[in-house]
């Protein structure tokens, strides 16, 4: 049976998500879009500007066979703008993922759980398969499968500073406790840190800086592809359990130093 | 007609359909989402939604983030 990532009854072959932002054009976005395999991808909305209409990627992205759109709510301070985001994002996309964000201080763009959690119980009664972006909280985690997110998108690190998974111990209590999908979104820089998050037992990654900034964006993508079919594969495999008492691999009979005598 | 589109003044001259408004500034229809004094207005009604004075509008396209 083929492994694929269940989202809220939405069968996604590709456990790597991304991100659309930060590239230096919508051609090299589309290339590592085809590079990750990804078949849900992150937009942002913005107010139309005449001077910068051909910078629109709606019609590239909608162009790419097996890739849904994931609107995100981007630039909303509290949970009345992120719920008229998702409608407005609805409204263009015809999709029904919306990534929940809510980050009003721009200096560390940390999630407001308050608001956040206020949103997605507005957003689900409205029919959207919410995928909020989350402190690595496992209470509100719960409290947000509880009211019926699709998935939960705990934070690895804070947005752009690719430092990794230094949430690791909060979010493996989060993939312990959870029913519905776990995707460490934000902070990975390297395909190792998507693999390590596979391997801890998380559904998936959403992955954006560490590929649009790359020097070879597409490449980079291909290389978290790698790393997440790898992570994702060594959870399946079953990882050994870790030991303070050594094990060896081969014999240990003494016969270099047993003595002729 | 005076309304203003996306935070700046801005005077109409079609015949006051969400529809005509976009086509003035340029906006490609299927590629917009559109807000009337803070309420989704969906695109299947542009035609007939008819906007007043002093109305604020925003317009809005999706752009990349992650």
């Amino acid at each position: 049976m083929a492994d694929t990532l269940n989202i809220g009854g939405h069968e996604l072959g590709s456990r790597l998500l991304l991100g659309t932002g930060k590239f230096s054009d919508v051609l090299t976005m589309i290339e590592a879009v085809k590079a990750s395999g990804s078949e849900l991808v992150t937009v942002a909305l913005r107010r139309f500007n005449r001077a910068q209409a051909e910078d629109d990627l709606y019609g590239p992205l909608s162009e790419l066979e097996n890739v849904r759109l994931m609107p995100n709510t981007s630039g909303a301070m509290n949970a009345k703008e992120a719920v008229r985001a998702a409608l407005l994002g609805r409204e263009l996309s015809k999709s029904p993922f919306v990534k929940l964000e809510i980050h009003p201080n721009p200096h560390h763009l940390l999630p407001d759980p308050i608001e956040t959690y206020a949103a997605a119980i507005e957003l689900v009664k409205q029919d959207f398969l919410v995928l909020p972006y989350i402190p690595a909280d496992p209470v509100l985690a719960k409290r947000l499968e509880d009211i019926g997110c699709a998935a939960v998108m705990p934070l690895g690190a804070a947005i752009g500073t690719g430092k990794g998974l230094s949430t690791a111990e909060m979010i493996k209590i989060i993939i312990r406790d959870s029913n519905i999908p776990v995707i460490v979104d934000a902070g990975l820089r390297a395909p190792s840190e998507a693999a390590c998050a596979l391997e801890m037992g998380c559904d998936a990654v959403l992955v954006n800086s560490a590929i649009a900034a790359a020097d070879h964006p597409s490449a980079m993508a291909a290389a978290f592809a790698t790393g997440v079919k790898a992570g994702r594969a060594a959870y399946l495999a079953g990882l050994i359990p870790r030991s303070e008492i050594a094990s060896a691999s081969s014999p240990l009979t003494s016969f270099l130093s047993a003595s002729d005598d | 007609m005076e309304l203003t589109v996306n935070g700046k003044q801005h005077e109409h001259h079609g015949n006051g359909s969400v529809a005509a408004l976009l086509t003035e500034i340029g906006a490609v229809n299927d590629r917009t989402a559109l807000m009337v004094n803070g309420k989704v207005v969906p695109s299947n009604i542009w035609e007939n939604t008819l906007l007043r004075a002093n109305d604020e509008v925003e317009v809005l396209v999706f752009v990349g983030g992650g």
